[in-house]
C-alpha cells in the first residue's frame, strides 16, 4: 500500500513538475500567470486523440506532432492575446482567464463532453519489486515525463537558447542591452511553455482522458507548485511536483480521497503563510 | 448637482416601477440581473478599484447560498436571518482569506482565491448528506407567499445599498486609498496610506457583498446548486464588469443588466453562450480594456476635440 501510493505519487508528481515548468517559464520571463496553461495540456491530448485514433498516425508520430500544434497554438495566443499586458498583471490575468473559459467551452462544442483517450504506447502490467504490479503505461509515463524534463534542462543550462533565457528571467533590461530580442524571445518561450504543458497531456492522456474541464484542476495544481518551489524558480517545480504527486496519494491512501485535492492547499496555506517566497524562491525586495 | 439628484431619482424610481407592467418571465430577467449587479459591482469595488482580481467571488457568494440554506433546512432558521448569518460567514471569510494575502501581490491573490473556489467545490460535492452535492438543496423563500414582484424590491432595495456603499467607499476618503493602491503601491505607503488595511477592507466588503446576494438569490431560486460558486459564474460576474468597465461605477451596472438580458435571448442557443460571452469578453478585454464606459468616454473626448477645433472661441 505504502509503496504503491509512492509510485503513484512519483509518477503523477512528475507530470506535475512537467506542467510547472511551463507555468514557471513564463513567470520567469514575461510575469504572467498563464491561467489558459491545463487548457493547453487538454489540447494538446484531444490532438494527439484526433492524430492518432481518428487519422491513423503512429501514436508516437501522432504525440510529436501534437507537442509542434500546441507550441504553434501558443505562439499564435502570445502573438494576438498577451502581447499587449506586458507589465500589466491584472490585465494578464483577466484575459488569460477568459480565455480558458473560451477554450473550454470551445471544447465542449467540437469533442463534447465525453472522455477522449489516445491509444496505450505499451500494454500489460510489470511486477514492481515483488511488491505490487503497475500497470506499464503509467512506468512509459514516468520515464517519459523524466525525459522530457531532463531534455529541457539541458536546453537550458548548454544551448544558447536556454542562456538567453536565463538572462532574461534574472534582468530583463540587462539582457535587451546584450542584445537579446526579448520580444521575440516571449513569444517563443509562451509557445515553449504551452508545448510543456502539451507534453504533459499527451505522456498523461492515455492514463488520464481528457475531457473539456480536467485542464482545471491540473493547472492549479500547477500554480501551487510553482509557488511552492517558488516564483519562477524551475528546480523548484520539480521539487515541488513530487512533493505535491506523493501528499496528495499518501493523503488519499491513508486519509481521505474524496479530499485528496483538499492536501495540496492546505500545503498552499501554509507557505504563503510561512514562506511566500517558496522553497528556491528569490524574495522580492 | 442638484439636477443630477432629480435625475437618478427618476432613474431609480422607473426602474422600481418597470416590473409592474412585465410579465413574470421578464420580471425574472430584472430580478437575475439584480442579482449581477450586486456582484459585478462588489468585484469591480476589489478589481476595478485596488487592482486585486479575485477568482473566488462567486465562492463567497456559494458561500452565502449554501450557509443560508442549510441553517434554513437543517436547523430550522427563519431565512430572514438566515441571509444575515450567511453574509456574516461570507464576511468572516473574505477578511480570513484577504488576511492570508495581504503581504503578496496581485497573482497570488488570484490563485489563492482560485485554489479557495476550488477548496469549496470539492467540499460541497464530498459533503452530499449536507449540502446535497449537485442535486441542488431545497431550500424555503424569503416571503411567505412566492411572488416574482415582492422578490423584485427585495433585491432592488438590497442592490441598492450595496451600490450605495461602493458608492460611499469610492467617494470618500478610503476612495482615494483605494485608486493610489492600485495604481502605485509603495507611493501610497510612502504617503501614509496603511495598504494592508486598505486591500483586506477591500476584500472583506466585496465578499460580504456577495456573501448577501448569494443567500438572496439561493432564497430566490429555492435550489441552492453548487453552479451558484461555479467557475463559469465567476467568470460571467468578471466579464459583465470588463465589458462594462472596470474601475467606473456604471460599468458594472451596465455590463450586468446588458449581459443578462442577452444571454437570456442567445439562451435559444444552449449551452454554447457561454463561449460566445467568452469570445465577446476576450474581444472587448483585448480592444478596449475599459469597456463600454470607456469607449463612451474617448467617442466624447474625440467630439469635445472636434468641437473645439471647429469653433476656437470656445476655450475647451
Amino acid at each position: 500500500m505504502l509503496a504503491l501510493a509512492i509510485t503513484n505519487g512519483l509518477v503523477i508528481g512528475m507530470i506535475y513538475a512537467l506542467t510547472a515548468l511551463g507555468v514557471s517559464l513564463v513567470v520567469g520571463i514575461m510575469n504572467v500567470v498563464n491561467f489558459a496553461h491545463g487548457e493547453f495540456y487538454i489540447l494538446a491530448g484531444y490532438f494527439s486523440y484526433i492524430f492518432a485514433h481518428t487519422m491513423g498516425f503512429d501514436p508516437f508520430a501522432a504525440m510529436f506532432i501534437a507537442v509542434c500544434a500546441v507550441f504553434l497554438f501558443g505562439v499564435l495566443v502570445e502573438y494576438t492575446i498577451i502581447r499587449p499586458t506586458y507589465g500589466d498583471e491584472l490585465y494578464s490575468l483577466i484575459l488569460t482567464f477568459i480565455l480558458s473559459i473560451v477554450l473550454q467551452n470551445a471544447y465542449l462544442l467540437i469533442f463534447g463532453p465525453y472522455p477522449n483517450k489516445p491509444p496505450n504506447w505499451v500494454s500489460g502490467a510489470t511486477n514492481v519489486f515483488g511488491l505490487f504490479y503497475y500497470g506499464n503505461q503509467r512506468l512509459a509515463a514516468l520515464a517519459a515525463g523524466v525525459a522530457v524534463i531532463v531534455l529541457f534542462f539541458a536546453m537550458l543550462k548548454m544551448t544558447w537558447f536556454g542562456r538567453m533565457i536565463r538572462a532574461t528571467s534574472q534582468d530583463r533590461e540587462m539582457a535587451e542591452l546584450n542584445g537579446i530580442n526579448t520580444k521575440r524571445l516571449n513569444m517563443l518561450s509562451f509557445g515553449l511553455g504551452c508545448a510543456l504543458a502539451g507534453a504533459a497531456g499527451v505522456i498523461l492522456a492515455p492514463v488520464f482522458p481528457v475531457t473539456p474541464t480536467a485542464g482545471v484542476p491540473l493547472a492549479l495544481t500547477a500554480f501551487v507548485c510553482v509557488v511552492l518551489g517558488g516564483m519562477g524558480s524551475m528546480r523548484g517545480c520539480i521539487v515541488g511536483g513530487l512533493i505535491l504527486g506523493l501528499v496528495e496519494n499518501l493523503g488519499a491512501a491513508y486519509v481521505s480521497t474524496g479530499y485528496k485535492h483538499v492536501f495540496m492547499f492546505i500545503i498552499l496555506i501554509l507557505v504563503l503563510l510561512v514562506r511566500p517566497s517558496g522553497l528556491f524562491g528569490r524574495s522580492e525586495a | 448637482m442638484n439636477r443630477n439628484k432629480w435625475l437618478l431619482s427618476a432613474a431609480i424610481l422607473a426602474f422600481a416601477l418597470l416590473p409592474l407592467g412585465l410579465g413574470t418571465y421578464h420580471q425574472h430577467i430584472l430580478i437575475v440581473s439584480l442579482f449581477y449587479v450586486m456582484m459585478a459591482a462588489s468585484w469591480n469595488l476589489l478589481a476595478g478599484y485596488t487592482g486585486q482580481v479575485s477568482f473566488g467571488h462567486a465562492a463567497f457568494a456559494g458561500i452565502g447560498a449554501y450557509a443560508s440554506g442549510i441553517l434554513a433546512t437543517k436547523a430550522g432558521f427563519n431565512p430572514w436571518l438566515g441571509v444575515m448569518a450567511g453574509t456574516m460567514l461570507a464576511t468572516a471569510f473574505g477578511f480570513l482569506v484577504g488576511l492570508l494575502c495581504l503581504k503578496m501581490g496581485g497573482i497570488y491573490l488570484s490563485l489563492t482565491t482560485l485554489a479557495f473556489s476550488s477548496i469549496l467545490h470539492i467540499v460541497i460535492n464530498n459533503e452530499y448528506e449536507i449540502t446535497r452535492g449537485t442535486m441542488g438543496l431545497q431550500v424555503p423563500g424569503l416571503v411567505a407567499e412566492y411572488s416574482k414582484i415582492s422578490y423584485f424590491y427585495i433585491f432592488l432595495v438590497a442592490t441598492l445599498l450595496v451600490l450605495g456603499v461602493i458608492y460611499r467607499m469610492v467617494h470618500a476618503n478610503m476612495g482615494l486609498n483605494f485608486r493610489a493602491v492600485q495604481n502605485d503601491e509603495r507611493a501610497a505607503a510612502s504617503l501614509g496610506v496603511n495598504v494592508v488595511r486598505v486591500r483586506v477592507m477591500a476584500f472583506t466588503v466585496s465578499s460580504a457583498m456577495a456573501g448577501l446576494a448569494g443567500a438572496l438569490y439561493g432564497h430566490y431560486l429555492l435550489l441552492v446548486t453548487p453552479q451558484i460558486p461555479s467557475l463559469d459564474q465567476q467568470f460571467l460576474v468578471l466579464s459583465m464588469t470588463v465589458i462594462g468597465g472596470l474601475g467606473s461605477f456604471v460599468g458594472p451596472i451596465i455590463g450586468a443588466i446588458s449581459l443578462e438580458i442577452l444571454s437570456e435571448y442567445i439562451r435559444a442557443y444552449g449551452e454554447y453562450h457561454v463561449l460566445f460571452f467568452g469570445l465577446v469578453a476576450l474581444t472587448v478585454a483585448r480592444f478596449a480594456p475599459k469597456g463600454l464606459v470607456g469607449i463612451y468616454q474617448s467617442a466624447r473626448e474625440r467630439r469635445m476635440q472636434a468641437v473645439a477645433k471647429t469653433s476656437p472661441a470656445v476655450n475647451r
